[in-house]
């Protein structure tokens, strides 16, 4: 290290003079014979100034040294004593709140039994128009049996989450099979309703993101937004008019910083079917939007999945949106599905964010792989496997709803009822319709296939029962064959 | 907090700097590069010091005042996602001993610098302003100022 400065009593022993000469001499410290008085100073070629800021430069390290050091954990400004005064004044508030007079403490009404279609309310027996039970698989006995099985096989908890030891094949089969389902590429599993939407929200949407969300969002969703701490801007409710008017208003604020755009997600939050009002949110308009000003679309089907659409899918089969348009579906599964916990689908990149917990790259745009952590997902115990099996089975039963279906206007006098699935042959719906037909035909409803002549026809139509309504039909006997077909579907065909 | 513990820490990039043998690897880094610099052939002495501050200069006004954010999510919800890892050494705290280490570094070397190039002009000229670009950013009044918006977001 090189000596700046020795100076001997004979010289001024200014520290800056003493790494300063007024002369511009380069001097080397191997240049023995340029001593003078016994000095050795080192001077730069610039003289005063370049002394001057090696000076300070000094000053600060030797300031730096002596000085106080912070760390981390010293942030109050208390002292001891002040610190045990406040802790001997501390009182704690009472754990229980103290009740006032009008509101009394609430109370609730207890159901024994399951709460299917007739239920026991504090004794009463009623019919049951309050649970979500929507297509009465709640005391389905094939859901109940697989329960009872998966119960004997495994138990009936998980003790612990996805991460340790607590994945079952029975997740991973039931994360399958909705993904399937759905038709999405990917689905994952929540132990918890109320939590899924709430984990999945700010699993995706940080500080610094707007989320447009309507103003009738459920409680889960308003605190998944509370949670992801980021601009949260309301339209009124399935008001398409009114989120374009706000989504133009965040475009043109985009358009006056655009390096902070860039660095922006934006998110609308939508529900299928409202839980407080009922509504059904206007899909295709949304997803045109979605295009229109770049944004995420989160659909929250809770209530709408295997309630609307025609096989269950929920809000999207229902307006014949492509699924691959809505980038993240979540729903609970203790509403059709009959069991407890919750689920999310989508496409694989945007799943994968809510379960891997390592390094990645980061958001560089908007369609970009983001991989993260859902709260809700990584740190909660998994759903235990009986509910799983539970839902397995309930979506089984939701699937295997083949039957006939009905091509035709509603007010056309004749119409086909074909197979859902086809057989696969053509002989063998054939022979499976005129199963239905002779079934119907023992019990006094004439009905008849349609005959084609198979190798004449250009476009050859699959195999249909035609049924023809006349005038001369009464309601009765109306009410009567549509009965007795559907029974006849419902045992041949199942 | 070091390698391979398992700990709470919400931000580990605040605590990084304070690892155990991080200054020495450091060191061993800076001396490394001088080392390699050094044993190319055609570059003198005098030249070889100016790379050497000027690299280290370079690749420390990169890591620690460019680039922002952390590589993993943080629990927090994103809240260091515009702090460079300057700003968030030691959850903003002046004057810890790794940010004093930091500052004292690079004026080290560029007195060492100035020493070794014999107080030319030119070298002098750039080694003070490459110092300046990498002192200037760590004084406490410049925390979170981004001059004229450049890396703002």
């Amino acid at each position: 290290m090189v000596q700046i400065f020795r100076f001997m009593p004979n010289t001024r022993t200014n520290v800056f003079c003493a790494c300063a000469t007024s002369d511009a001499m380069t001097l080397a410290p191997a240049d023995a014979g340029q001593q003078q008085d016994g000095v050795r100073a080192t001077v730069g070629v610039s003289g005063d100034g370049a002394s001057l800021l090696r000076g300070i430069l000094i000053l600060w390290i030797i300031r730096l040294l002596f000085s106080k050091t912070y760390k981390l954990q010293d942030s109050s400004d208390l002292t001891e004593k002040e610190i045990e005064e406040i802790i001997e004044e501390w009182q704690p508030e009472p754990l229980v709140p103290r009740m006032s007079k009008e509101k009394p403490a609430p109370s609730y009404n207890i159901v024994s039994g399951p709460p299917c279609h007739k239920i026991t309310v504090n004794g009463k027996q009623c019919i049951n128009f309050a649970s979500f039970n929507f297509l009465g698989l709640l005391d389905n006995d094939r859901v109940k049996n697989q329960a009872l099985q998966s119960l004997r096989k495994y138990g009936v908890g998980t003790c612990g989450p996805r991460g340790f030891y607590g994945t079952f094949d029975v997740h991973l089969e039931l994360e399958d099979r909705l993904a399937k389902f759905m038709r999405t590429e990917e689905a994952i599993i929540y132990s918890y309703g109320f939590a899924t939407i709430a984990s999945a929200i700010p699993a995706y949407s940080k500080r610094g993101d707007i989320v447009f969300v309507d103003e009738a969002a459920c409680f889960s969703i308003q605190k998944g937004l509370q949670a992801s701490r980021s601009h949260i801007k309301y339209f009124r409710h399935n008001d398409m008019e009114d989120l374009e008017r706000i989504l133009k208003q965040q475009e043109l604020e985009d358009q006056k910083n655009p390096r902070k755009a860039r660095v922006t997600r934006r998110f609308i939050v939508v529900e299928g079917l409202y839980m407080n009002t009922g509504a059904i949110c206007p899909l295709p308009e949304l997803v045109k939007l979605k295009y229109k000003y770049k944004v995420r679309i989160f659909l929250e089907e809770s209530l709408s999945f295997g309630v609307l659409g025609q096989h269950g899918r929920g809000v999207t089969e229902h307006f014949g949106v492509n699924i691959d348009d809505i980038d993240l579906i979540s729903a609970n599964m203790e509403n059709s599905l009959a069991s407890v916990g919750g689920f999310c689908c989508g496409r694989s990149f945007v799943i994968d964010h809510q379960v891997f917990a390592l390094l990645a790259q980061k958001a560089i745009s908007d369609y970009v792989l983001i991989v993260i952590l859902s709260q809700g997902y990584c740190f909660s115990a998994s759903l235990p496997p009986m509910l799983a099996s539970a839902a397995i089975e309930a979506l089984n039963i939701m699937e295997e709803d083949q039957g006939l279906k009905v091509v035709g206007e509603s007010i056309s006098p004749a119409f086909h009822l074909q197979l859902e699935q086809s057989s696969g042959s053509r002989e063998s719906d054939v022979r499976i319709l005129n199963r239905i037909v002779e079934y119907c035909m023992d019990r006094k409803i004439a009905l008849t296939q349609a005959h084609y002549l198979e190798k004449e026809e250009k476009f050859l139509p699959p195999p249909s029962i035609r049924v023809v309504v006349t005038v001369e039909q009464t309601e009765e006997e109306l009410e009567m064959a549509a009965n007795l077909i559907k029974e006849a579907a419902q045992n041949i065909l199942q | 907090m070091n390698v391979g513990v398992a700990h709470s820490e919400v931000n580990p990039n605040t605590r990084v700097m304070n690892s155990r043998g991080i200054w020495l690897a450091y060191l061993i880094f800076v001396s490394l590069l001088h080392l390699v610099l050094l044993s190319i052939p055609f570059l003198s002495v005098p030249l070889v010091w100016t790379l050497t501050n000027v690299i280290h200069n370079l690749v420390m006004y990169l890591f620690l005042h460019t680039v922002k954010g952390t590589p993993f999510e943080t629990p927090d919800q994103g809240k260091a996602r515009l702090l460079t890892h300057w700003e968030q050494m030691d959850y903003g705290v002046q004057f810890t001993s790794s940010r004093k280490f930091l500052t004292i570094s690079p004026i080290i070397l560029y007195l060492l610098a100035s020493f070794y190039t014999k107080y030319d002009a030119t070298h002098f000229l750039i080694n003070t302003g490459s110092l300046l670009s990498v002192l200037l950013p760590k004084l406490p009044q410049f925390h979170g100022v981004r001059i004229f918006g450049i890396n703002k977001y």
